[in-house]
């Protein structure tokens, strides 16, 4: 005996269930694009929000499921500098994350850039609403139809037992 | 009755369970590369014996295989003797060139690692991860071939032995120092 397809099966539910719950809880990107910015004017305060912006939407590479911000994997730490000498040369958040892409690829980037993943959920729930309302009414047409129409017409004698059951039943 | 649209329901529910399931196995830290038939980023840096700054600039017009390693790599001494090996082969051609990049390491620890591994090639050091940030390095042992253009032809993740280290010679090197174009891979 192998215990083999159960936990395929689990393990198969536990990914269906997070991935569904990933694609509802996790925002919409928020990416601004900002004018750019004259380097000499920008204070610590601004340099350090813009790295946490830039650096929270990427991943690191070499953990799992963590952004560069909240790594202190060595080559995390190496990357946030990296951002940071970018900043401060100018560079707008976009342009940063366009770097690291085109050299880790898309999959540095925490958040997909496919639309169809962010509206994909929502349209399917909402062609499953419209499907199950569609079912639901039809079968309430047709079990009303059915409770009318499938009995046979009373005949005499049964309609004179009722009667005298009523009859008896009411002294 | 079985309709149509129970069909193709049912084909795109396997698919995408199919799908789910797929996910569930692979190399989850593996990273498809990006850079493979792109020009290769130019860089600098000093050399870890002698401090000189080597850029790649300098070996223009040449195969260029450079590779990033760490003292405390394990793969890393496990590929060595290749790296070596692939040295000695083809070192005394004059349009082939081999250098190391030590990453994430000590300098005093690399030094100490060539000399009890050995060393016949020249080696930079990339302290800050500048070079191995611009290249998509996200572990070590990683290799580059860089063609006769400065194109980035192929990418080795892990190490150097067995098939990784025959392709490498024969399907990349060899036809590169012939002048003869690769598949990128």
């Amino acid at each position: 005996m192998t215990i083999f397809p159960s936990t395929a099966l689990s393990r198969l539910f536990l990914a269906a269930t997070l991935s569904a719950l990933l694609a509802l809880f996790s925002g919409a990107p928020a990416q601004t694009a900002d004018p750019a910015p004259n380097p000499a004017s920008l204070g610590e305060e601004v340099v350090q929000a813009r790295v946490r912006e830039v650096a929270k939407t990427l991943r690191c590479a070499v953990c799992q499921s963590e952004s560069l911000w909240d790594s202190n994997a060595t080559l995390a730490v190496q990357m946030r500098e990296i951002i940071r000498e970018r900043v401060v040369q100018g560079e707008s958040p976009d342009e940063i994350r366009a770097y690291f892409v085109s050299r880790y690829g898309d999959f540095i980037l925490l958040k997909p850039r496919n639309r169809l993943l962010w509206v994909g959920p929502f349209f399917l729930l909402f062609v499953g609403a419209v499907s199950l309302y569609i079912a639901l009414r039809r079968w309430v047409a047709r079990t009303a139809r059915g409770g009318s129409e499938a009995l046979p017409p009373l005949d005499e004698r049964s309609r004179r037992r009722i009667e005298e059951e009523l009859r008896v039943h009411e002294k | 009755m079985i309709r149509l649209w129970h069909v193709v329901l049912m084909a795109g529910l396997l698919g995408l369970l199919a799908l789910f399931y797929q996910g569930l196995w692979g190399n989850p830290t593996y990273i498809p590369p990006v850079l493979i038939g792109a020009a290769a980023p130019n860089f600098a840096g000093p050399d870890l014996d002698t401090g000189e700054v080597l850029s790649l600039d300098r070996f223009k017009g040449k195969v260029v295989v450079v590779n990033f390693w760490a003292s405390w790599c394990v793969e890393c001494k496990l590929e060595h003797p290749s790296l070596l090996e692939i040295n000695k082969r083809f070192g005394r051609d004059p349009n082939f060139v081999m250098l190391g990049v030590n990453y994430q390491d000590k300098i005093e620890l690399a030094r100490g690692y060539l000399q009890e591994h050995g060393n016949s090639f020249r080696h930079i050091q990339d302290p800050d991860g500048k070079i191995s940030i611009d290249y998509g390095v996200y572990g070590v042992p990683e290799t580059f071939v860089i063609d006769q253009k400065g194109m980035i032809r192929h990418k080795q993740i892990g190490p150097i032995i067995g098939a990784a280290y025959t392709n490498l010679v024969e399907n990349i090197i060899q036809p590169l120092l012939r002048g003869e174009s690769v598949s990128a891979s």
